[in-house]
């Protein structure tokens, strides 16, 4: 595990979060651990800038919120995927894919 | 988008709901962080602390979630607003003044500017009036009648120019009822209203609607229809809106008309400085002639061609341009001009057609354009000395919170804060004073129309509103910025070293306060010069001896309709007159063809025992003469210095006899008795006796000079057609106008009196715009005083307040009050001397600029000058006095302590 973890690059921190919640809705902590695990550690999320990103895309449309019971019986509040959140993910993970391959592309070169 | 907004209001007004969720939902998270921290091992101590230090502060994690919404914009600027307003409601002196000051300024040249956005720049209510333009000619030809010399055209030529297409799709011709206002009657009792007949096309041509009803046609024309259209003013005035008004019958002079359209609001007809309440397709009876005249020859505006009484405005054809329309119509224009007239004369040059834009009403410019630009012009120095006062007020209070920003620097506030601070306060400052502006500026511009005695409607509109908000967002810019240099200047460590007194002085910024406190002075000394000389002006005008006693003396018009001839005219008025006299209260009754103090005057050259008179010195033949009744010079007041007045023995059947005035004989039969001599009657034709000699007095108007005048019996000279009844009453003259009113009608039920008033009001209304502008003058002049007075005040009281501990220091070591005094009065006085040594240079070139508007006062005017230079003087010394007694009164330990 690096030191400091990798700074993530613009607007993809919002995309990350669509793809966790595609499985299934879960709170900030939740959020925050699935994507450190997947990323094995690369990427770690810490609340300063993860409250920020989950209340704009509230905002936007692409989660909801509401509040449930958590497996030990705690009141958490649970972001869900919207419709319009996973158009977005499908979106952004198009443009991803081709930003990747371009810049793939420019540094084999 | 709306998701956003509605929840960004949410969190906006449940702050606190919003702030409770977050701490939750926060707490949860750092417990399943460490719950998460003690599955991998840690005690519950070091798992909730390890947890605690990865998210970093509750409050900055909150902050960063609060940031990414617009609400905490809005917020941010809301608590701005609310800094703002408490800073402001801290110093409500300066407040208020400032918001006073700011209203003042731009309520003044919102009322000026909407007047002359009214007046001189607003098009005419119509359909592309860019495509419409009025006819004007260079000159009538010889041998012609006119009503005015270049903007009326007699019958023929409309017709001509008519029958012309390709150059102007419509040509439209109008001209009024009479030269003032003309007897209308719904029902029992007559009314006066302003009319006009107009061609067939007049409203489909203009592209004015009609919203009720309909317009006319062009066979309403030909056939003379009896037909009208009302104005929605007029509607809304006399019938309430009622539609139940179109199809109603009006009775114009007596003749019936029924009503068929009223036009669409805000379109209030063509006619220079009047509204038009009516019109009527142009009609052909006798009764009916243009401008109220008798027919001339017998013969009516349609059948006289050589009476040019029409005025004509005409709609280019789509793809010409105004040279090319000229040029197709040359020709026409100047054949038809000689219809009825034969040849021009040997030498004489033909008229030539022109086109004046229809951006503003013909007549408009002339009347007021000069004195309504004067007048932007002294609004706008009071705007230039308004502004910069509360320039200096801001600076001087700003640099007084030079300390306060300097805290609030040291304990972090951005720079960029600072200037947003600033500029909300000026913001607010700006909306209140423009606010309160809009109002002030509404009122008065009724008031201006009102003295004015303008009827066109003057209420501010969309570019009278632009021209405000572009001054208000100027003057909140300025305002914002102006005291930014000092703020900005700041550094955080000035609080800590430098002591409340030291911190505020700034020899740079005093240094611009007394240029701009200079330059008020000066701008001050223009206005005062300016109001002066006007206001003298207005006083000289009003003391000028009338050469008659108008107190007593009311004055009404009479146009009987339906009298066939000159002897049932005659025995109409002389039935009148002997009706009038018997009123109560009544002291004598006289009439007269022109009413005296209304402009009106018949002139010519002045034919003595029947050939023009040897003038001494080659001095001007001209004479102006008037047709009037028995008693004439008895009711208004004036002596006859020899032989008699008219009496009820001058008959249509006794000798021709004529009165004349000093100035006549002097001229005209210089070194013997004028009586018995022969002068021209008003006709032209006549032979008239003179029986008497009057002294001077004025006929026309208040500042005429002297002119020889001459006077017929209307009995055996004139029209006999509208006449002026003058009254000389005990008591209120107005008072004897309802029974008045009751003679006439009696006599016929068609007539209302027309125009009554006192004969000192119409008299009046000949310097009812030098009354005008001299009290607008002497208003601004001393506006411009107020402010300049609390413009001084508010700096020399800040310049003091700062030298308060210097003062100590002097007073401490052995100053003696008296020199304090002084050296604070110096100060303010050397000022004073600068400003005024600017200022009367100035002055002096206004004042020429203004001399044409003078009457009885010399641009140069001493006493003017000095009235201006004294009250400037005087404002100074007082605004100086008060801070400099403060000062003297500081006790010196009081000083030396006071940080």
């Amino acid at each position: 595990m690096p030191d400091k973890n990798s700074d993530l690059v613009q607007g993809t921190l919002e995309m990350l979060i669509l793809k966790t919640l595609v499985l299934e809705p879960m709170h900030g902590y939740g959020i925050a651990l699935r994507i450190e695990q997947i990323s094995k550690g690369v990427f770690r999320v810490n609340a300063g800038s993860l409250f920020p990103a989950l209340s704009r895309m509230e905002r936007a449309g692409r989660i909801q919120a509401e509040w449930r019971a958590t497996e030990n019986n705690r009141r958490a509040k649970y972001y869900v995927l919207t419709d319009s959140g996973r158009k977005a993910l499908k979106d952004e993970t198009k443009l991803w894919g081709r930003q990747i391959a371009a810049i793939s592309r420019i540094l084999e070169a | 988008m709306l998701r956003n907004l509605r929840m960004g209001i949410s969190s906006l007004f449940q702050k606190a709901q919003r702030n409770r969720e977050m701490d939750e939902e926060l707490r949860g998270y750092v417990e399943a962080a460490a719950a998460d921290n003690m599955s991998r091992g840690m005690t519950a101590e070091e798992a909730l602390r390890n947890a605690k230090v990865e998210m970093g502060s509750t409050e900055s994690v909150k902050h960063g979630v609060w940031s990414a919404g617009w609400e905490s914009t809005a917020h941010s600027i809301w608590m701005d607003l609310r800094y703002g307003a408490r800073q402001l409601a801290k110093t409500p002196l300066f407040t208020i003044v400032c918001v006073l000051t700011l209203a003042l300024g731009i309520g003044a040249n919102t009322a000026v500017f909407s007047v002359m956005n009214a007046v001189l720049l607003r098009s005419l209510p119509v359909a592309d009036p860019q495509r419409v333009v009025y006819l004007n000619t260079s000159s009538p030809p010889h041998r012609t009648g006119t009503v005015d010399s270049h903007e009326t055209f007699s019958y023929p030529v409309y017709d001509a120019i008519r029958q012309q297409h390709g150059a102007l799709t419509d040509v439209i011709a109008y001209v009024p009822l009479s030269t003032g206002k003309v007897a209308v009657r719904f029902g029992a009792q007559p009314e006066e209203a302003n009319g006009d007949m107009v061609s067939g096309n007049f409203f489909s041509g203009l592209g004015v609607k009609v919203i009720r009803g309909r317009g006319f046609s062009t066979e309403d024309e030909s056939s003379h229809a009896p037909v009208a259209v009302i104005s929605y003013n007029f509607w809304t005035r006399r019938f309430a809106r009622n539609p139940d008004a179109v199809g109603k019958t009006v009775f114009v002079k007596g003749i019936s008309f029924t009503i068929i359209g009223v036009a669409a609001e805000g379109f209030e007809g063509v006619e220079a400085g009047r509204s038009t309440d009516f019109w009527i397709p142009l009609q052909d009876r006798p009764e009916l002639n243009a401008w109220g005249n008798p027919p001339w020859d017998g013969k009516t505006y349609m059948s006289q061609p050589i009476w040019w009484c029409l005025r004509m405005l005409g709609r280019l054809a789509p793809g010409v341009t105004t040279a090319q329309a000229i040029a197709q119509l040359q020709l026409t224009f100047q054949n038809a001009a000689y219809v009825g007239l034969g040849n021009p004369e040997p030498g004489e040059k033909r008229p030539t057609l022109g086109f004046g834009e229809a951006k503003s009403f013909p007549g408009y410019d002339e009347q007021y354009g000069k004195p309504l630009r004067m007048l932007m012009a002294m609004v706008g120095l009071v705007l230039l000395i308004a502004f910069s006062n509360v320039v200096m007020l801001l600076i001087a209070r700003n640099s007084n919170r030079r300390r306060e920003f300097s805290l609030r620097l040291a304990l972090g506030a951005g720079r960029g804060k600072f200037f947003r601070q600033l500029l909300t306060e000026s913001l607010l400052l700006v909306a209140l004073g423009g606010g309160l502006a809009w109002l002030f500026a509404i009122w008065a511009t009724k008031a201006l129309g009102f003295w004015a005695q303008i009827e066109t409607s003057l209420a501010p509109d969309g570019i009278v509103l632009y021209f405000t908000l572009s001054i208000l967002i100027l003057a909140a810019l300025l305002f914002g910025l102006a005291p930014l240099r000092s703020a900005l200047a700041v550094q955080p460590g000035l609080v800590l070293k430098a002591s409340s007194a030291t911190s505020n002085t700034d020899v740079g910024k005093s240094r611009s306060g007394k240029v701009i406190v200079a330059l008020q002075m000066a701008l001050c000394v223009v206005l005062l010069v300016g109001g002066a000389l006007l206001v003298r002006t207005f006083r000289n005008l009003k003391n000028v001896s009338l050469g008659m006693r108008t107190d007593g003396l009311v004055v009404f018009g009479v146009n009987p309709q339906n009298l066939h001839s000159r002897t049932e005219a005659l025995a109409f008025y002389e039935e009148l007159i002997r009706r009038l006299r018997v009123l109560p209260g009544v002291d004598s009754v006289t009439v007269m063809e022109s009413r005296l103090g209304s402009w009106w005057s018949n002139n010519r050259n002045a034919i003595v025992d029947g050939k023009p008179p040897i003038v001494a010195g080659g001095g001007s033949g001209l004479t102006r003469s008037n047709v009037v009744g028995p008693d004439f010079f008895h009711t208004i007041g004036v002596p006859v210095l020899v032989g008699r007045d008219f009496s009820d023995s001058d008959t249509a059947t006794s000798p021709h006899v004529a009165v004349v005035n000093e100035l006549f004989a002097e001229r005209f039969l210089p070194n013997q008795s004028p009586l018995g001599h022969h002068v021209m009657g008003d006709d032209g034709k006549t032979e008239n006796v003179i029986v008497g000699v009057v002294k001077n007095h004025k006929y026309r108007s208040i500042d005429e000079e002297p002119i020889p005048m001459s006077w017929s019996a209307y009995t055996q000279d004139g029209d006999v057609a509208e006449l002026h009844v003058e009254m000389r009453v005990h008591g209120d003259p107005l008072a004897i106008l309802p029974a008045a009113q009751k003679v006439v009608q009696q006599m016929d039920p068609n007539l209302p009196l027309l125009q009554p008033m006192t004969q000192r009001e119409q008299f009046e209304t000949t310097i009812s715009q030098q009354s005008l502008f001299a009290r607008l003058a002497g208003f601004f002049g001393s506006l411009a005083v107020l402010l300049v007075a609390t413009g001084l005040y508010g700096t020399l009281a800040y310049r003091v307040n700062n030298r308060t501990v210097e003062i100590g220091v002097r007073m401490a070591l052995g100053a003696r009050r008296s020199q304090v005094v002084w050296s604070v009065l110096r100060d303010s006085l050397v000022l004073t001397a600068i400003g005024v040594a600017i200022g009367i240079p100035i002055a002096v070139v206004v004042a020429k600029l203004l001399s044409s508007a003078l009457f009885g006062v010399q641009p140069y005017d001493a006493l003017s000058y000095s009235v201006a230079t004294c009250s400037v003087l005087l404002v100074a010394v007082l605004a100086s006095l008060l801070p400099a007694r403060t000062a003297s009164s500081v006790d010196p330990w009081t000083a030396l302590r006071s940080d």
